[in-house]
């Protein structure tokens, strides 16, 4: 018995030897390259682009060297991102991250294999695969960063409950005739200035929309600052806000002509504020409404960080009804004939919006 | 006990081995113009990465890059243009020098207005107070399209910087409220990446 213990005690020193003796020549190979890449760090941040407006989480995975990535997208049982890291090691991060709540709920980090991790970046919705980006970033010595795996996620239109009714009969419209008064805006080639033609064709509009039953809060009805003669830009833009939130408007209607350097760039846009599903609807009507009562050229719709976007409480739209810096569509947007066809097509265009909206949401 | 010691240091061996030829080979992307320090502007959780350390040696004409933004002729996007400049004590200003004075490319448009200078260029709390002669409103032709670009433009420009979050827009020393009407400029702003062309 002793000396099967004494054995015993031999072996197990020889075996701790041994190893001590292995550890240190591995051990000193291993931090010597430090070639086994690993994820070092995890941060995210909500940001909101300054001129758009859309709001996004970024996440910035830090890794000691170049990896790949790959995303996929599931529904069920409840919405996920997942990201999978190839060709790094989990490392020492936090394996679980609560995140903003809004856009996502919170991140899982775990590993597949030796040199694989998996994100799993649980969503309070669903989204779809143009509402996530992933991105890899090479290291930066100049700056000091290092390999990094990014991940945006855009905030989702939200669905708000609005009580929209199929048709203009009833509705109440703020109609918000661009510039005004001091404040000419744009300026074309011939001297056409963009708040004449907005007044022009924004009086069109409430013509028709009364016609069709509709409600109409003008912000001016002749060539006027809204708030006063020579004030701030948060005086006067407020002001035209204020007429769609303190009348209940079910929608807002900026209407502007637009201008560019090079003045052979022509044709309509809108713009919408990114937070609800109504907004881009809005847009997308007016829109189509506009290109095709005009035919002019059509360049979309976009998010913009427009101050009377931002800060009115229903649905809000600026169109832009064509460039007064084109000599051509300066010259068109100058006739009452032309103004009339912008008119008849931004009237169709709200109509339709609220045959749809009234699809998706409507109450009644 | 003996075979499982073998093991395990057959596979300390193996790991050796896997950590000198496991990691891929590095991606081919430094052309990264489509994402350039895209990052800039992500809140660091607990410290800021440190600026890179100024290097004093008095070489003769160091150079230095500075990438400014430009529109797409059809004022779609903007576009980076990184250019290799004189290195100066004030980068910033340099950059929004180089943003006012035009694109190289041909194919690109400037946002600026005609006349516009650089007042200065100041960081305190990761947000810079760029400033700008009364040109940048005088001279503007108007049109929420101008605006937005040369907005993003300034904004992008300047956050191309790593101390850089947000830019707040001055005209002769004084915040303003908007530059053509539409854009609420009244606050700092931070980087628009949806503007430029991917
Ligand atoms: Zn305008």
């Amino acid at each position: 018995m002793p000396l099967k213990k004494m054995l015993s005690v031999l072996m197990l020193q020889i075996i701790i030897i041994s190893q001590l003796a292995l550890a240190v020549p591995v051990d000193a190979g291993a931090s010597k390259q430090d070639s086994l890449t690993r994820l070092s760090s995890v941060r995210h941040a909500v940001r909101t682009d300054g001129v758009t407006g859309e709001k996004s989480l970024r996440l910035v995975v830090e890794v000691t060297g170049p990896v790949q990535v790959s995303k996929s997208l599931s529904s069920s049982p409840t919405p996920q991102l997942i990201v999978d890291i190839k060709g790094a090691e989990l490392g020492n991060v936090a394996n679980n991250i609560v995140l903003d709540g809004k856009i996502a709920s919170d991140l899982s980090i775990s590993s597949l294999d030796k040199s694989d991790c998996r994100l799993v970046i649980n969503l309070p919705e669903a989204i779809d695969d143009t509402e996530c980006k992933v991105y890899t970033l090479p290291e930066d010595t100049a700056t000091n960063r290092p390999f990094r795996v990014v991940i945006d996620i855009d905030k989702p239109l939200s669905v708000p409950n609005f009580n929209f009714t199929p048709s203009l009969k009833g509705k109440v419209i703020a109609v918000d005739p661009g510039h005004g008064g001091t404040d000419s805006g744009a300026i074309g080639p011939n001297g056409v200035q963009e708040k004449a033609v907005t007044l022009a064709v924004a009086m069109e509009v409430k013509a028709l929309l009364e016609k069709a039953g509709a409600k109409v809060y003008m912000t001016r009805v002749n060539d006027r600052d809204v708030y006063a003669p020579n004030d701030s830009a948060t005086e006067e833009l407020s002001a035209r806000a204020e007429v769609g939130n303190r009348n209940n408007a079910d929608i807002f209607l900026s209407i502007h002509a637009n201008s560019f350097q090079n003045s052979q760039v022509g044709g309509i846009g809108s713009y919408f504020y990114k937070n609800t599903i109504y907004g881009k609807l809005l847009a997308q009507n007016l829109q189509d409404g506009m290109v095709k009562a005009s035919g002019l050229s059509d360049r979309g719709i976009y998010p913009a960080n427009f101050y009377v976007l931002k800060n009115t409480a229903m649905p809000a739209v600026l169109v832009e009804l064509a460039f007064l810096s084109n000599p051509s569509e300066e010259k068109l947007l100058n006739t009452p004939q032309f103004q009339q066809k912008l008119a008849q097509g931004i009237v169709n265009g709200v109509n339709n919006f609220f045959v749809q909206a009234a699809k998706l949401g409507g109450i009644n | 006990m003996f075979p499982r010691y073998v093991i395990c240091a057959v596979l300390v061996v193996m790991l050796g081995l896997a950590a000198g030829c496991g990691a891929p080979p590095p991606k081919s992307d430094g052309n990264d113009t489509a994402a350039p320090n895209v990052d800039v502007n992500v809140k660091q959780n607990q410290q800021e990465l440190p600026a890179p350390a100024p290097k004093n040696s008095p070489k003769a004409q160091e150079m230095m890059q500075v990438t400014t933004y430009h529109a797409t002729e059809d004022a779609m996007y903007l576009v980076p243009e990184t250019q290799s400049v004189p290195k100066t004590e004030h980068p910033l200003q340099t950059a929004l020098e180089n943003l006012v004075a035009g694109p190289q490319s041909s194919q690109l448009v400037s946002v600026v207005p005609a006349g516009t200078k650089v007042l200065g260029v100041k960081v305190k709390n990761h947000i810079a107070y760029a400033d700008f002669s009364d040109d940048l409103i005088k001279s503007n032709h108007g049109g929420s399209t101008a605006e937005m670009m040369l907005v993003a433009a300034i904004v992008d420009t300047l956050t191309e910087f790593p101390e850089v979050e947000k830019v707040q827009i001055m005209v002769n020393g004084k915040k303003i409220d908007t530059i053509t009407g539409h854009l609420d400029t009244s606050q700092p702003l931070a980087r628009s990446e949806n503007l430029i062309k991917r």
